[in-house]
């Protein structure tokens, strides 16, 4: 059984050791911010404690050492002989990056140790020892009688449900017996007839003798993981002139009193979380939308047949569709996490980045619990980096300023996320100095964007900051407005179907709000007739849909036409052609042109009649074909054919590269 | 199952493939059984632009968007009117399906590798290239296919053919 491969479970261990960590930093957080819950103190402790162990069981003994020593710091302040201050805060925080760090090389195969790690494990070490110098009485007994230990009597007799839990005593032994020479006593007697014996039950007790002065934490450290699984008495054998010998339970109970609630917690947060792959998620994904379908194509039969026995018939179908809808929904859930996934990341962001800019903020999270799809969640993460980043950067001012300015020194960044409509809205806000107009719009004229600003509302001028041209590295620093990427974070948030707004008012602040589709599994079409085709163009996109008549569409050069929409002219696109739709070609005013927007520009899509607006799953035309231009997907209809999911951006940027051909 | 001859020793069976024929163009040829998810009779298609003229569209599989192509535009034969018997074979080549379409399906025959000749450079219709060889089966003559040949050239042919129209319609 000690052939195991253990490499099958780096991921989990890797994967909870991440979880520990962010959990760490979370309540160092709050550590930091003044609060003295000693439970945060424990959740700290826990932590290290469970990647101490896990890094030692599979062997990656960098990682093991040196959450050892921040876990011997952790363990001296939740035993209160040593309070908690902002030193250790912040050199606990350091320790949880470098600890990430090490597993991240440890994960691709990478030593874990760097130049960075040694020096901080010094630094942690230190601090303990420092701390060893000033001991209270009790920590000067426990170490003094080191030095007189000639070796430890162990006796060690497990619960027999101790193999079941996954450990090993032979490993453990084999650690004893890498500080000394150890010699092992089994006891037997236990031991039931042959016929009788159940593998996997601990039958055997053993008594051990290590001849070896280790230490006593050395040693009671290899039975760490079996705390409360077995009776256990470590008492050091001393030199003849020994003194009696401590108690060895007694020192042994809080230990296994600590254990036991880590491993509480851990039962704990496994029923309430389960990891489950993506992929079968997927597989449930589909396998519902295709019940929809089914429904639905069941629900158009029966609507064709006429006969007053089938009145059962529609109510089954009835029940059918609300059942599969109910299911559709919460498969659905289950691909939702909360926004605080991505959210969690910010205190420590906002902490770090104020003190490096001598700024007061005060950072104010709401919503954290709204739920997102996991794939929008990912995609988010960056953007909203770039917003707070900005935020504090450029928003909002240094404390002098903002009280010469009547405001209070410390500033506010609001991160907030709430539901509106079908749509889930992130609103990043400051109360700081507001956007600069005169520097945008100096800037804008610089970089050829526009020639002058005279008669641009302040929405239009504050627009400007999303345009590609706008931002660059140097701009960051002679703007006092914003201007890092941010057409990068636009583009980021509608490639998620999504949008993003400005505003700002000089003086109070700036708000950007960024709206998301709650998932991209699904979208909001409305489904339009092109030829003998069907297509689906996605509802976030579409500005308004228009009747033309011939006259107003004026011919140009190279046999583009454009149209009067607002106060802008744009360009028809015809599907038809685009597509090379079979079918008859319609006139422009026996069709409807649909205005739609993509990356900031918009066209006019000219389509045969519009059908509805319906709901489409979304299907990968990839998995068994190729990308196709000016498609984004497929999805099935009522009757059970294919439609084909319009890619509004990229027809955005067809029409553009065929306007400059 | 109803083929009593199939029940052959264990030990021939392992050594057996077992080869789906279908009909095109009054010749008979061979697609490994192995490789075909699913026979169905021609429907219409979803029609996808930017796409060789070989590749009809795409159908719904149980809710997989998936590839059809016409063997006979492929192979640069003419096209057929699709009639009754106009099948789809679907087949799965690493890990991708797609769609054939073919004149009929006929017969489940079982080639045993030492009854495979190589195809002479000559005379049929379907480039060598896309066959595994030639077998008889009885008085016919059955051209095996060979399926994951058929796909990955072809893919690339797809891509390639795709690209440049879609540059031309760009222009255009």
């Amino acid at each position: 059984m000690s052939k195991v491969d253990l490499a099958q479970f780096h991921k989990a261990f890797f994967e909870e050791s991440l979880d520990g960590l962010d959990a760490m930093e979370a309540a160092l957080l709050a550590l930091d911010e003044g609060s003295d819950d000693p439970e945060l103190v424990h959740t700290v402790f826990r932590a290290a404690h469970s990647i101490k162990g896990g890094a030692a069981t599979f062997g990656f003994s960098d990682v093991a050492a040196f959450t050892h020593v921040a876990e011997s710091l952790l363990d001296e302040v939740r035993s209160g002989r040593r309070p908690m201050d902002k030193a250790i805060v912040e050199l606990l925080l350091r320790s949880g990056d470098t600890v990430r760090d090490m597993l991240s090389r440890s994960m691709s195969g990478q030593p874990a140790a760097t130049a960075e790690s040694q020096e901080l494990l010094a630094a942690l070490s230190a601090m303990v020892a420092g701390h060893a110098a000033v001991p209270a009485a009790a920590a000067a007994k426990a170490s003094a009688p080191a030095d007189d230990i000639e070796g430890w009597d162990i006796t060690f007799r497990p619960f027999d449900y101790l193999l079941k839990t996954g450990n090993d005593p032979a490993r453990m032994f084999r650690e004893l017996e890498a500080m000394g020479p150890l010699s092992v006593v089994c006891d037997a007697g236990k031991l039931p007839a042959l016929d009788a014996m159940d593998a996997e039950t601990a039958y055997l007790a053993w008594t051990l003798h290590l001849a070896a002065p280790a230490k006593k934490a050395a040693v009671e450290g290899v039975f760490d993981w079996v705390d409360g699984d077995c009776e256990l008495s470590i008492v050091p054998k001393l030199a003849v002139k020994a003194e009696p010998a401590p108690a060895p339970v007694a020192v042994a109970a809080p230990a296994a009193a600590a254990s036991r609630t880590t491993r509480e917690s851990a039962a704990n947060s496994e029923s309430s979380s389960v990891r489950v792959g993506i992929e079968k998620i997927d597989t449930l994904i589909n396998l519902v939308g295709e019940l929809v379908i089914t429904q639905s194509m069941l629900s158009q039969f029966a609507d064709g047949v006429d006969a007053s026995q089938l009145e059962l018939l529609r109510h089954g179908l009835a029940q059918l569709g609300r059942h599969s809808r109910e299911l559709q929904e919460s498969v659905m859930s289950i691909r939702m996490l909360p926004i605080s996934t991505v959210f969690n990341r910010f205190p420590r962001l906002v902490r770090d980045l104020s003190q490096k800019l001598d700024k007061k903020v005060n950072l104010d999270m709401r919503g954290e619990t709204t739920e997102l799809d996991k794939t929008v969640l990912e995609k988010i993460g960056d953007p909203l980096v770039h917003l707070v980043r900005n935020a504090i950067d450029h928003g909002l001012e240094m404390p002098a300023k903002r009280a010469a300015a009547g405001k209070s020194e410390t500033g506010t960044l609001r991160l907030e996320a709430f539901h509106r409509g079908g749509s889930i809205v992130v609103e990043v806000g400051d109360d700081g100095a507001g956007l600069n107009r005169d520097a945008i719009v100096a800037k804008a004229v610089q970089r050829g964007i526009i020639t002058s600003g005279d008669g641009m509302s302040d929405d239009a001028v504050a627009e400007l900051i999303f345009e590609a041209g706008f931002s660059t590295a140097a701009a960051t620093t002679d703007l006092s407005g914003r201007g890092v990427g941010m057409d990068v974070v636009r583009r980021n948030v509608m490639d998620l179907g999504g949008t993003c707004a400005i505003s700002s008012v000089h003086g109070k602040g700036t708000t950007f709000t960024i709206t998301l589709p709650l998932t991209l599994a699904i979208i909001d079409g409305l489904t339009a007739a092109v030829g003998e085709e069907t297509y689906i163009v996605p509802l976030v996109s579409i500005v308004e849909s228009v009747q033309l008549k011939t006259e107003m569409i004026r011919s140009v050069a190279g046999g583009g036409e454009l149209f009067r929409f607002r106060d802008a002219w744009l360009p028809v696109v015809r599907l038809h052609d685009v597509f090379g739709c079979a079918g008859q070609r319609r006139a422009i005013d026996e069709g409807i042109v649909i205005v739609v927007e993509g990356e900031g520009t918009r066209i006019g899509l000219f389509v045969d009649e519009l059908i509805g607006q319906q709901q489409a799953v979304v299907k990968s035309l990839e998995a068994n074909y190729r990308r196709v231009q000016g498609i984004s997907g497929a999805t099935i209809l009522a009757d059970g054919s294919v439609a084909l999911i319009t890619d509004v951006t990229g027809l955005v940027r067809m029409q553009s590269r065929r306007r400059a051909a | 199952m109803n083929q009593p001859a199939s029940s052959a020793p264990e030990t021939e069976a392992a050594e057996i493939a077992q080869y789906l024929t279908v009909n095109l163009a009054n010749e008979e040829y061979g697609v490994d059984i192995l490789a075909v998810r699913e026979i169905r009779g021609w429907t219409p298609v979803t029609r996808i632009p930017q796409t060789p003229h070989y590749v009809l569209g795409v159908l719904n599989m149980r809710g997989a968007i998936v590839p059809v192509l016409d063997l006979r535009l492929r192979f640069g034969l003419t096209r057929e009117e699709y009639t009754a018997t106009t099948v789809t074979v679907i087949v799965t080549v690493a890990g991708r399906n797609f769609g054939v379409v073919v004149d009929a399906v006929s017969d489940v025959v079982e080639v045993a590798p030492n009854a495979i000749r190589p195809v002479p450079d000559m005379g049929t219709a379907v480039e060598t290239e896309y066959l595994k060889g030639l077998t008889s089966v009885g008085e016919r003559m059955v051209l095996l296919l060979d399926v994951d040949r058929l796909l990955q050239p072809q893919d690339a042919q797809m891509l390639e053919a795709a690209l440049p129209s879609a540059e031309e319609k760009a222009v255009a």
